[in-house]
């Protein structure tokens, strides 16, 4: 993908910085009006309560150009792949066409996050741009009552329809036949009808705003500006990854066993800073066949996690299109777990567990290259917390299936702050939204018993890691099954640059009589009515050594009770109260006798 | 005589009324120290024009209107008093949590916002209700009276309550109150049930918290205003204006303070909707409000002001939401003092960061070097530097012009017009896609709304931003540049009382729907029968709260009915969602059901009879100039030769055609080349774009 060379300007007119700049505002906010009617009018909790959705532009010859605010892992790879499997499958657009795409073979991240491309075309017949609106669905007809099938063995085994680019509108009308099929297949089929709407909502809306657009200010002048804003943004990053200090790192994870991978998945990542030709290069070749599960990386995913990782650790601000991509060149190999999947190998948990391990290992190893760079891993997923429950329920009035965000914590800490505790995972990016409890017990036969951050839960550090959350929900009407692919229990977000790790995940079911029972990793929960699911989610690591944070930051630490004494004592050598009042010479003593006697990881 | 003042961040604003229903408008500077000063300084400037003594002129005054900033500028910068947060056992981290998103996602340089009340204030309640009310934990009273003793001990000076599903069944808050006042007389609290009753636990923990730590202070401020104005001789009421666009009596005031965050923008559509009214055939308006360091747009959609429940004090998600419904007004960092830069890459960037008063643009000589949106107008001929605010300012063309070339036009290679041109056309970018984006969550289509231009600084841009919105009609109101202190003079006094009643459509509970709506029609009753004893008219309003099932924002649907009897009644109410959901999103789902969350009653009194809101200048002031040229400088036409006329001078229905300036000692009106202008019979310059 990176090795393009930047192209050729045409020759010509060259647009200035004011009209660069005008008409990338234009192009943003068409992609925001997308995103907004998108979040508006969204059916099922995970589009429009988690903002698991996204909206973007890509220009006619298929490269990503314009992006809302949108789940990283949704978006940085994948929409140009979808466009161009869309072209090549229907060579001849027309306007009013519009596509359903979700193949993970095809560019899409996974089978649940349905996509609709609309192709944008001018009044002689020619495919200028794609509007892309994607989102996650609450169900997408899989084998079980999950959008998560961490234990899929292929495809057929998974069971979710999958839409290579098939055509579901001409003329601007439904092509009712793919319709019925998606409501004969999917759960709950009202929810994805009402997110189907939402979705071509928005990407007609983009259309709409685009042909007005072209109209307007000419296409060809457009087409100009993708060119000079495909070179600006290059030039951004050749200047950010000159700041870069150079050098080659190793960094290794792994995810834990799953069912279909019983001694867990490693990833390694090779990766190499070169600021004299402004490049990054990534190799992941040197990495597993796919698995018969369901957490291998679609291609999306896979380029996507590096990009994630790379753009989390370098300090400026750079816009994330095709230019900017070119200064980085990937290595993949095809039938790799985190590299180029084969049919019927399955996708279902691409965009979480095994990216989230790949993105991490890509900050981790900028930082292992410089201090000031990278980051430490942010927190696995996905614990029952933000599972997807179903069953059945006079209060739903009859079957209900829906992801649940109930918590997640465990942000990375950086180089410059401590984490963000709500971060979600890091193909998010805390983009999404966290449940109302309220909410869900409103309108599911569920009680929440308590829900909140555990102290001591994230990686110690000179900057910390988010903290792991602690949730304990359960049926208050039938039984409740909870799906759920968590991952983090067995090797916990790393820390970095002498920074500790997380608080590993774990998860239970408490019976009647209080007692606890752990639950695998990966698994369809059974809770009966009076138990409840127990669960913590993983903490985030944390960065540079814990003896170089302030103590005063210590002190609030303590104080606002992140940290305990003990902990502040032993792993921060400070001498503390509860109230956070800081015994500044026993400290002093303190951090002296760690740091020589090394005992800090 | 009425009063009105709206105290801002730089300028506070006062629009006297006198009793033969003239106007008069006055702007003095602000005065953060003690901000009650810069409102009196106000009305002495008043007293000397009406050629009064301050105090007598006050004792003729039957209604003094206030919009103040002070209680979100306490919130901004973190001044409020120490606050305890008690919530149910099993979530302390309710404020902590908050609703998750976040901008920027790249940029991890900042950390995550602090909770709005300290983890370290924080304190569980052991007590649990369920979902429909049920106590599925009671009340540990001993438990909470050892947490009140702790709360002593921490010294708090204020008190936020919000337990799980109060909003269904308040008795344990209720109880909690009953003993704060008992174990901490004195100590104010807010009950979260009391002050938001509406569903999510954060958005109510929020408004809780953000009340209660303003009470202390809110009650001094305000009880020291009405103090000082009745020592200055003032006998009348004293009214503060509220987020939801009315105005509520001080000391009621004083008891719920979060009514009076953000209470200044929010009489801006007010006041728009006003002129509108008068000067427009379009039922929807687009009211923008240019300051020197904020650009504040709101909305009239079909008559009406529509509401949000998401306000933000500070950037959105990393900011505290006041979980509060309130007028809808979006924010962004523009106006005259945003700063033009090129970046690394040659891009053109206007904003977000603000010379704001001090520095200040370059062009004010007080030391700033970067160039600002004021700088571009004066080079560009727009502002005239010798008449800025009525010419208490000269400003510095040539400074402005070499700061321009140095930031902008070398860099980009353009010469000084064309990067004053230029700084002009991103401003405007900017301010446009603030409009688009509470447009589009709105369901408004510029095309079809008129354009009320109010602020200091609106007149500036206001033409290129209806070209580019499409608009086709533009409105600069005569009080423009006062217009929320405009719109407290012309607002109702008004209460809104809500409540938490699940019901859908496939099922409806009608004896529990209109017992609801009975007792929020009650309470209206009894504001009108207080408060609004001596108001000349009354309406009440009822809205529900609604969705579709399994969505999870519930939008406003307008009643028409305060009771539902029959299936028709509430097929009525379906099918007025689905209008209101295809307004706002443009699909409808004809063949669903709708289920209603919460109800709504609003109650309006009416104060002001009059129908107009005419300026008369102040005493003298009306110039008698001659109209004059000056050559002012447009992006398309180059240099030209422009009309300079006085805004207050005009008669009405002459028509200017552009190229023009229209100028006042508040406001500068550019009039592009294909523009044009009349003043109506109201005041206001009506501009066709086109």
């Amino acid at each position: 993908m990176a090795a393009t060379p930047a192209r050729k300007l045409k020759s010509g007119r060259e647009l200035d910085g004011v009209q660069l700049a005008i008409l990338n505002k234009r192009m943003e906010a068409i992609c925001r009006k997308m995103a907004n009617t998108l979040l508006r009018s969204g059916r099922s909790g995970v589009l429009n309560s988690a903002r698991d959705f996204s909206c973007c532009l890509v220009t006619g010859d298929n490269r990503l150009l314009t992006v809302s605010e949108s789940l990283p892992i949704h978006v940085l790879r994948g929409a140009d792949m979808m466009a161009e499997a869309m072209c090549e499958f229907h060579p001849k657009l027309k306007r009013g066409d519009a596509f359903l795409h979700n193949s993970p073979y095809h560019g899409c991240s996974h089978p649940a996050d349905h996509t609709i491309l609309v192709p944008v075309i001018d009044d002689d017949g020619i495919h200028r741009f794609t509007m892309v609106a994607k989102a996650h669905q609450a169900d997408c007809g899989n084998s079980i009552a999950t959008t998560y099938h961490g234990g899929a063995r292929d495809v057929y085994n998974e069971g979710a329809l999958i839409f290579p680019a098939v055509k579901i509108q001409e003329d601007y009308k439904d092509i009712d036949d793919i319709i019925r099929m998606c409501k004969l297949r999917i759960r709950v089929p009202q929810q994805w009808w009402g997110d189907y709407l939402a979705m071509l909502g928005s990407a007609r809306i983009g259309e709409r705003e685009m042909l007005e657009f072209g109209k307007e200010v000419g296409w060809d002048t457009l087409g100009q500006f993708a060119d000079q804003w495909f070179d600006y943004s290059e030039q951004l990053m050749i200047n950010a990854v000159k700041a870069m200090p150079a050098g080659k790192a190793v960094a290794n994870s792994k995810h834990d066993p799953f069912p279909g991978a019983e001694n867990g998945i490693p990833v390694k990542v090779v990766l190499e800073v070169k600021p004299k030709e402004a490049m990054i290069e990534v190799d992941l070749r040197d990495n597993p066949d796919t698995f018969p599960c369901g957490l291998n990386l679609s291609q999306a995913c896979t380029e996507s996690s590096v990009l994630l990782g790379i753009f989390n650790s370098i300090p400026n601000a750079v816009p994330t299109n095709q230019g900017s991509f070119r200064r980085v060149k990937m290595y993949l190999r095809e039938g790799c777990v985190v590299g180029i999947p084969k049919h019927p190998t399955s996708c279902s948990v691409a965009t979480t567990n095994v990216a989230d391990r790949l993105g991490n290992s890509v900050s981790r190893a900028i930082a292992q290259i410089g201090d000031g760079f990278g980051m430490a891993s942010t927190g696995s997923i996905i614990p029952p917390s933000i599972g997807v429950i179903s069953g059945t329920s006079k209060k739903t009035h009859g079957p209900y299936v829906n992801q649940i965000f109930l918590g997640w914590g465990g942000g990375a800490a950086s180089p410059q702050a401590d984490a963000w505790i709500s971060i979600g995972h890091i193909g998010n990016a805390g983009g999404c939204f966290q449940d109302s409890v309220e909410l869900n017990e409103m309108r599911f036969p569920m009680l929440v018993r308590g829900r909140h951050y555990m102290t001591d839960s994230g990686g110690s550090g000179r900057t910390r890691g988010g903290e792991s959350m602690f949730v304990e929900f359960g049926p208050t009407e039938g039984n409740m099954e909870v799906g759920y692919v968590s991952d983090g229990g067995v090797t916990p977000p790393e820390g970095t640059r002498g920074g500790g790790s997380g608080r590993p995940a774990t998860q239970f079911r408490r019976d009647r009589n209080g007692d606890l029972h752990p639950l695998d990793a990966c698994a369809q929960a059974l809770i009966r009515e009076g138990e409840t699911i127990v669960c913590y989610s993983c903490g985030g690591g944390g960065y540079g050594t814990p003896l170089e944070r302030k103590p005063e930051e210590v002190s609030r630490d303590v104080r606002e009770k992140w940290v305990s004494v003990a902990m502040a004592r032993e792993i921060y050598g400070v001498v503390c109260d509860a109230a956070g009042v800081v015994d500044k010479v026993a400290t002093e003593a303190l951090r002296k006798g760690l740091a020589t006697s090394g005992r800090i990881n | 005589m009425r009063f009105a003042v709206d105290t801002g961040g730089t300028f506070t604003d006062l629009v006297v009324e006198n009793d033969a229903g003239d106007i008069r408008m006055y702007k003095t500077e602000t005065t953060p120290d003690d901000p009650v000063r810069g409102v009196l300084d106000a009305l002495k400037l008043a007293a000397k024009d009406f050629g009064m003594e301050a105090d007598s002129m006050l004792s003729r005054g039957q209604l003094f209107v206030h919009g103040t900033t002070r209680a979100i500028n306490a919130i901004v910068t973190g001044s409020t008093a120490k606050t305890a947060f008690l919530t149910t056992k099993g979530h302390p981290d309710i404020l902590v949590i908050r609703e998750g998103g976040r901008t920027d996602m790249f940029n991890f340089k900042e950390r995550y916002p602090d909770p709005f009340i300290p983890r370290s204030l924080t304190h569980e309640v052991s007590e649990r209700m369920g979902f429909d009310g049920a106590v599925l934990e009671p009340l540990d009273e001993r438990a909470l009276r050892a947490t009140l003793d702790e709360l002593k001990r921490q010294k708090v000076e204020a008190i936020a309550v919000c337990l799980l599903w109060s909003i269904i069944n308040p008795k344990h808050e209720d109880r909690i109150g009953e003993l704060i006042e008992k174990h901490l007389p004195g100590v104010p609290y807010t009950l979260s049930h009391r002050i938001n009753p509406s569903l999510r636990e954060y958005r109510r923990a929020s408004s809780a918290a953000m009340d209660a730590s303003l009470k202390p202070l809110m009650g001094s401020y305000l009880g020291s205003l009405e103090k000082r104005l009745r020592t200055a001789g003032f006998k009348g009421r004293v009214l503060v204006v509220t987020t939801q666009g009315g105005a509520m009596d001080a000391l009621a005031m004083a008891d719920a303070p979060i009514h009076s965050i953000n209470s200044g923008p929010a009489m801006a559509p007010l006041a728009g909707r006003f002129y509108a009214n008068q000067d427009s055939k379009l039922r929807d308006a687009i009211v923008a409000d240019t300051g020197g360091t904020t650009f504040d747009v709101s909305l009239v959609r079909d008559g009406r002001i529509p509401w949000t429940r998401e306000t933000w004090i500070g950037p959105i998600y990393r900011g505290h939401m006041t979980g509060f419904p309130a007028v809808d007004v979006k924010s962004i960092g523009a106006g005259g003092g945003s700063i033009a830069w090129v970046d690394e890459g040659g891009l053109l960037h206007v904003g977000p960061k603000s010379a704001g008063a001090v520095p200040g643009p370059v062009a004010y000589g007080k030391g700033g070097t970067e160039p600002t949106v004021t700088d571009a107008c004066v080079v560009l001929g727009w502002i005239d530097p010798d008449f800025f605010l009525g010419g208490a300012m000269k400003l510095d063309r040539d400074k402005a012009a070499d700061a321009i070339m140095k930031r902008v036009g070398k860099p980009l290679g353009l010469d000084v017009h064309k990067a004053a041109a230029s700084i002009m056309r991103v401003a405007t970018e900017n301010m446009v896609h603030a409009i688009e984006d509470i447009t589009v969550n709105q369901g408004i289509d510029p095309r079809g709304a008129v354009l009320i231009g109010g602020g200091g600084a609106a007149g500036i841009n206001a033409v290129a931003i209806v070209r580019r919105l499409g608009c086709p009609e533009l409105l600069i109101p005569e009080t423009g540049a006062a217009l929320s202190a405009a719109g407290g003079l012309i607002s109702d006094l008004r209460a809104e009382f809500s409540t938490t009643h699940y019901t859908s459509t496939a099922a409806f509970d009608h004896a529990g729907v209109n017992k609801a709506l009975a007792a929020l029609e009650a309470k209206c009753k009894a504001f009108i029968a207080g408060p609004g004893a001596d108001s000349i008219e009354q309406i009440i309003e009822f809205t529900a709260e609604a969705r579709y099932p399994s969505q999870i924002w519930e939008i406003e649907t307008h009643l028409r009915r305060a009771r539902f009897d029959t299936k028709e009644d509430v097929e009525e109410l379906r099918q007025d969602f689905h209008k209101a959901h295809e307004q706002i999103f443009a699909i409808a789902d004809h063949g669903s059901a709708v289920e209603v969350v919460g109800w709504r009653a609003m109650v309006r009194c009416r104060l002001r009879s009059s129908e107009r809101l005419v300026v008369q200048p102040a005493n003298g002031a009306l110039p008698k100039v001659a109209a004059s040229r000056r050559k002012v400088y447009f992006a398309e036409h180059g240099m030209v030769d422009a009309a300079v006329l006085r805004f207050e001078a005009m008669g009405h229905d002459a028509l200017v055609a552009g190229p023009a300036i229209i100028e006042s000692p508040f406001t500068t009106v550019v009039l592009d080349p294909g523009a044009s202008a009349v003043r109506r019979p109201s005041g206001s310059l009506a501009i066709t774009p086109n």
